[in-house]
């Protein structure tokens, strides 16, 4: 919200710079977020010395002034202020100067004489409301100089962050309130109208709950013509346009008191009346904005006789505004069932400051001098005649009661951290305008309509802090460790199995938590496949982002697209984050399943000088989920299957009953659809289905002292037969085997149709004593009968 | 020999040969310096031939003197040979070109964001705080409600939400671990919850859909305001450096009161202003305050028995303010080249 420093002036005395508020403001809770200046009003205007006045020939009033503006010849200057006099320095607008309100200065004939130029007041300069007389400047210089930027004081504008907590705060009246607190100061109530209740007029509130306050005043001989500068620079330095000295005196009221009014013509209002009801169901309204708008019962209107006039507390309507012709008003200052304001907002998509300042509640003690204010500024600038009497509605005269709250020494003291007396909580508590006292352990504060947030103790905690300054709540630099950290063992093992990774080559991605829905058609996911059918946003940014994932793997397949037109060449890629897999969790909430997917494409080296370079495959993201899987001490705990669906390239490793892990290739159309150069090998990790993590510190085991016998074994097998088979038959023969590598693979040609053949390194070893060949032989021979007799298997002999 | 002078140069002569073989980077120079010495034509026989123009007597002395010297130059040509050969050797070590780039497997790397989460929550282990972690996709009341937003309330405007249904929302906030993990535990407890939150706003430089957040609880029986203070400034000093400064500014938060925004000097300016800072000596990088006591009562405590503090941090900005990152929406853009820089073992270390 916009805050002019000027106006802040009008109610409370600042002499900081501009900076200083600032800063004093922030630490006390109103944090400003920027400062504006804003440059004078005016330009052209010169310092001037009176040389000379002479009585003007054809006026009594008006005085004929040579002035030295630093010209060549001095100027001739008609002027009617009383106060000007030969030696006086005086702002000169000189020809081609423009004022405040835009008036631009041309030499002229005034009563037949010529005037070069025009002597200022201070309002024609848009520094303060004075007209009364031209201004005598205490100013050093030589007539001709620039008084652009020199004059009053320059504008500044703050832009300040509110807090839905503290709707008094958009205003400067709130703003000024909250200066007089913080510097000790004195606070200046603007001019009211003396208004009363007892007008007589038609105003009928259909529901005291939609609508608990209605102010209704009014203002005859009406004259519409702008508003005065000094008042169209105020509104224009917080952002507001100038309309009409009625709409403006409105403006400035909201902006000065916070309260929204509104002004309608009381001539074209149906039989004179103001109901406040809610929309008939199919009516119509054209609003200020000039657009048609549909209600229904949901939204409060204001209406005449016939037809709304206004979505209450929202915006009014075309007929009933005020117009060049308008005679007689009628001024509303109002309060509104938030929730009803906020409701027409939304569903009519209209946010105004009226809206805003509704929705967070009004202060229900405002709406009468609200009003009085407004009328007030109306006669000041002559635009109308207030009538004394307003007509009102008040709902429940208790809401206009204040409340107290209680506070608890001791109670404030512990929350704070500080040893403060009753009575310090209560001084504290009194600058903010909120009167205390204290009796001994607590202290009673009475709570003014304006402060609807203080409701409970904690809320005058929070206001003694503030006053007291979180920056003088004593800091001990010891920071205490009264309770043991304890960081769950699956936290522990995340962050292991990433430091892995990484270590393996692997650059860790972090990836969108959204998914286009459409992505699950590009994966190939079936009807089935629960990945299939993604949790849907109701409201969400993009189509493309408008799905929680269900995997990792499109995301992750995103990465490698930019990737490859950033031209990187080796991508190895994981990230370990949540899919949310809509099935049924407790409170209708989504399945959060951890995964680790980590994708493998383009290159699997860099390319080296000393061998040729290799493309991503298969083995790649075998040789790495193995690793992963050795890690966690499940190698051999895990089976690796292909899925019964049986889509060739993918395979399961399935743990117990559950499938733990998938991989395999990413199916080329899947990665045409994603727009990526094929082959992409990947594999899909189901932490979740890890057993607990943390089981215990490994325990150590002594090796074996003695050397180790290695064997080359190259075993020829039918076309059908899998190293796994060979394996586990080895595996379950030998007694001293100690590790068992395979070392080269062949398929066909000198084999023979039908043939394939793995060789072995076998190295065995005990941990009793040195094995001698013969042990050794016997070992290979019953390895070599079990392959035989179980797979057909031959011996190749080099 | 040494006492006497060098009367036919020999001393000299071992020298230069010497010096010469030294330099000889390989054989073929060697070869020369060989040749040049103590070849048929070299230095030593053109020393011997001078034999004739010596009285008889001296004869047998300088043909002994001379045996001598070729025998020195030819010992230190040996041992040069020897070394020059060894290196001919080492040579195939290096295929003959020890420039050429070494054998590097692929390096890898965290993700900046999860660096600077591992670097946090180091530092919150070590002043006994515990993790706990809650869902993404969450109940409007743990969410909102629970936390003192009313419904129609406009705080919550200032949180766009993501809907799934009327009920169920993607949580904009860490917060509402609060009050999941205060119904299951009891008092004193001390947690940091990281994680994912998410907020209905177009993305632009500062502002990103997603984000990564985390939160700090810690209730007991007398924690207060101070406390809060001193571990946050801890915090901040452990992560960004002992010299800087926390200031705490009032400020509003349904499920806080006293609540505060706090504020560490810039590190870049070390507070006297610059453009990281908006000119103002000081950065915002957390909200905080007292746990509201309806938060405590919707978690079933008792507000007199106990108080607490809560804090939440944005990880996304701290990454950005601490790396000189320009735009929110890159930590998920996930260009290798952007990964990369962050990779560097100077990457954790705290700004001295």
């Amino acid at each position: 919200m916009k805050i002019s420093l000027t106006w802040l002036k009008r109610y409370v005395p600042i002499e900081e710079d501009a900076a200083t508020l600032a800063r004093d403001l922030t630490m006390f809770g109103v944090n400003v977020e920027g400062i504006e200046s804003l440059a004078p009003p005016f330009t052209g205007v010169v310092l001037g010395r009176v040389l000379e006045v002479k009585k003007h020939p054809g006026a009594d009033r008006l005085s004929l002034c040579t002035v030295d503006a630093g010209g060549a010849r001095p100027l001739g200057i008609v002027c009617g202020a009383p106060n000007v006099a030969a030696g006086m320095r005086v702002a000169v607008a000189v020809e081609g100067a423009v004022l405040a309100g835009g008036l631009r200065i041309k030499k002229s004939k005034i009563r037949g004489v010529v005037s070069e130029g025009m002597i200022c007041s201070e309002s024609e300069l848009g520094l303060s409301e004075n007209h009364s007389g031209i201004m005598s400047l205490d100013f050093d210089g030589k007539p001709g100089v620039s008084l652009e930027g020199k004059l009053g004081q320059s504008e500044y504008v703050f832009d300040l962050e509110v807090t839905p907590n503290r709707p008094d705060l958009l205003c400067h009246f709130g703003i000024a309130r909250e200066i007089a607190a913080l510097y000790r100061r004195k606070l200046v109530l603007p001019d009211r109208f003396e208004l009363g209740a007892g007008g007589d007029f038609n105003l009928r509130i259909e529901s005291g709950a939609d609508c608990p306050r209605y102010t209704a005043a009014f203002v005859d001989d009406v004259i519409v013509a702008p508003s005065p500068a000094w008042m169209q620079n105020l509104l224009k330095s917080v952002g507001l346009g100038a309309i009409n000295n009625i709409v403006d005196a409105t403006n400035f009221v909201l902006m000065e008191l916070g309260q929204p009014l509104h002004a309608f013509d009381r001539d074209t209002l149906a039989k004179d009346t103001i109901v406040v009801r809610r929309a008939k169901k199919g009516e119509k309204i054209v609003t200020l904005d000039g657009v048609e708008r549909e209600l229904d019962p949901g939204m409060l209107v204001i209406a005449d006789d016939a037809r709304p006039i206004a979505v209450a507390g929202v915006m009014g309507g075309r007929d009933t505004e005020v117009k060049a012709e308008t005679k007689r008003l009628v001024i509303e200052s109002a309060m509104f069932d938030p929730r009803l304001v906020r409701d027409a907002r939304q569903r009519l998509k209209l946010e105004t400051e009226a809206s805003y300042r509704f929705e967070r509640e009004a202060d229900s003690g405002i709406m009468m001098d609200a009003a009085a204010r407004a009328c007030r500024l109306i006669q000041e600038m002559g635009a109308g005649t207030p009538s004394p009497a307003c007509a009102e509605s008040i709902h429940d005269p208790r809401s206009l009661e204040r409340r107290t709250v209680s506070l608890r020494v001791s109670h404030a003291n512990r929350v704070m951290g500080t040893e403060l007396a009753g009575d310090d909580i209560a001084a504290l508590l009194d600058r903010l305008e909120l009167p205390s006292r204290s009796y001994g352990e607590t202290v009673h504060v009475s709570i003014p309509t304006f402060r609807r947030d203080i409701l409970e103790e904690i809320d005058l905690v929070e206001e003694a802090a503030r006053v007291y300054g979180y920056e003088n709540i004593g800091r001990d630099e010891s920071a205490r460790c009264s309770i043991f950290s304890e960081v769950p063992a699956e936290d522990l093992r995340k962050s292991s199995l990433v430091d892995f990774l990484v270590s393996r080559g692997f650059a860790e991605v972090v990836t969108s938590s959204f998914m286009d829905p459409a992505d699950a058609g590009r994966m190939g996911w079936d009807g089935r496949d629960e990945r299939a059918g993604p949790l849907r946003v109701a409201n969400p940014l993009t189509e493309a982002q408008s799905a929680l994932r269900t995997s990792l793997i499109p995301g992750l397949l995103g990465v490698v697209r930019r990737n490859t037109r950033a031209e990187q060449e080796e991508i190895r890629i994981f990230e370990l984050g949540k899919v949310f897999l809509p099935g049924p969790e407790r409170a209708g909430l989504p399945r959060e399943e951890l995964h680790i997917g980590a994708l493998f494409a383009r290159h699997a080296t860099p390319l080296e000088w000393m061998a040729p370079r290799r493309q991503s495959d298969f083995f790649d993201m075998k040789g790495e989920l193995e690793a992963l899987l050795d890690r966690l001490g499940l190698l051999e705990e895990v089976k690796m299957m292909k899925p019964h669906d049986g889509k060739g390239q993918i395979f399961q490793w399935l743990l117990g009953g559950a499938v733990l892990a998938e991989g395999g290739l990413i199916a080329k159309g899947v990665s045409e659809g994603f727009d990526v150069d094929s082959p992409i090998f990947y594999f899909d990790l189901r932490l979740d289905e890890l057993p607990p993590a943390g089981g215990g510190w490994p325990r150590f085991e002594a090796m074996s002292q003695y050397p180790a016998v290695k064997r080359d074994l190259c075993i020829v097998v039918a076309d059908r037969v899998r190293y796994a088979e060979v394996r586990n038959i080895i595996m379950q023969q030998a007694q001293y085997l100690d590790s068992i590598r395979v070392f080269d693979y062949y398929r066909g040609g000198h084999l023979g149709e039908g043939k394939r053949s793995y060789t072995f390194r076998l190295s065995f070893r005990s941990s009793e004593n040195t094995l001698d060949s013969i042990a050794v032989d016997r070992e290979v021979h019953r390895i070599v009968g079990a392959l035989q007799r179980e797979l057909g298997a031959a011996l190749r002999t080099e | 020999m040494s006492e006497r002078p060098d009367r036919f140069g020999v001393d000299e002569i071992a020298e230069r040969a010497e010096k010469a073989f030294a330099e000889a980077a390989d054989l073929e120079v060697l070869e020369e310096a060989r040749v040049r010495f103590i070849g048929r034509k070299g230095e030593i026989t053109t020393l011997l031939r001078s034999i004739g123009s010596l009285p008889d007597e001296e004869r047998p002395a300088f043909g002994d003197l001379v045996n001598d010297l070729r025998e020195r130059i030819l010992g230190l040509y040996e041992r040069r040979k020897g070394a020059l050969s060894d290196g001919a050797a080492e040579e195939d070590y290096f295929s003959g070109d020890p420039t050429l780039p070494g054998r590097r497997a692929l390096s890898g790397g965290r993700h900046v964001l999860h660096q600077v989460l591992r670097d946090i929550k180091r530092i919150f282990f070590g002043m006994g705080y515990s993790l706990a972690e809650g869902p993404d996709v969450e109940l409007d009341y743990y969410n909102f409600e629970a936390l003192n937003f009313p419904a129609d309330h406009p705080s919550r405007d200032t949180q766009d939400t993501f809907y799934i249904n009327r009920d169920i929302l993607l949580r904009t906030q860490t917060s509402p671990v609060q009050v999941r993990y205060m119904e299951k535990h009891k008092p004193p407890l001390r947690i940091i919850v990281p994680g994912r939150v998410y907020r209905n706003e177009a993305p632009d430089p500062s502002h990103a859909s997603e984000f990564l957040q985390m939160e700090g609880l810690y209730v007991d029986r007398n924690v207060s305001l101070a406390d809060l203070r001193n571990d946050v400034t801890y915090f901040v000093r452990a992560f960004f450096g002992s010299d800087a400064k926390v200031r705490f500014r009032p400020h509003f938060f349904p499920f806080t009161e006293p609540s505060a925004e706090a504020d560490m000097s810039c590190f870049a300016c070390r507070g006297s202003g610059c453009p990281i800072c908006g000119k103002t000596g000081w950065i915002e990088i957390m909200g905080a305050g007292m746990v509201h006591p309806h938060v405590f009562r919707n978690a079933g405590y008792d507000p007199d028995a106990y108080t607490g503090f809560a804090f939440g941090l944005g990880l996304d900005r701290i990454a950005m303010l601490k790396y000189g990152i320009d735009d929110i929406r890159r930590l998920l853009s996930n260009d290798l080249r952007f990964l990369r820089q962050f990779w560097a073992e100077t990457a954790g270390e705290v700004f001295e």
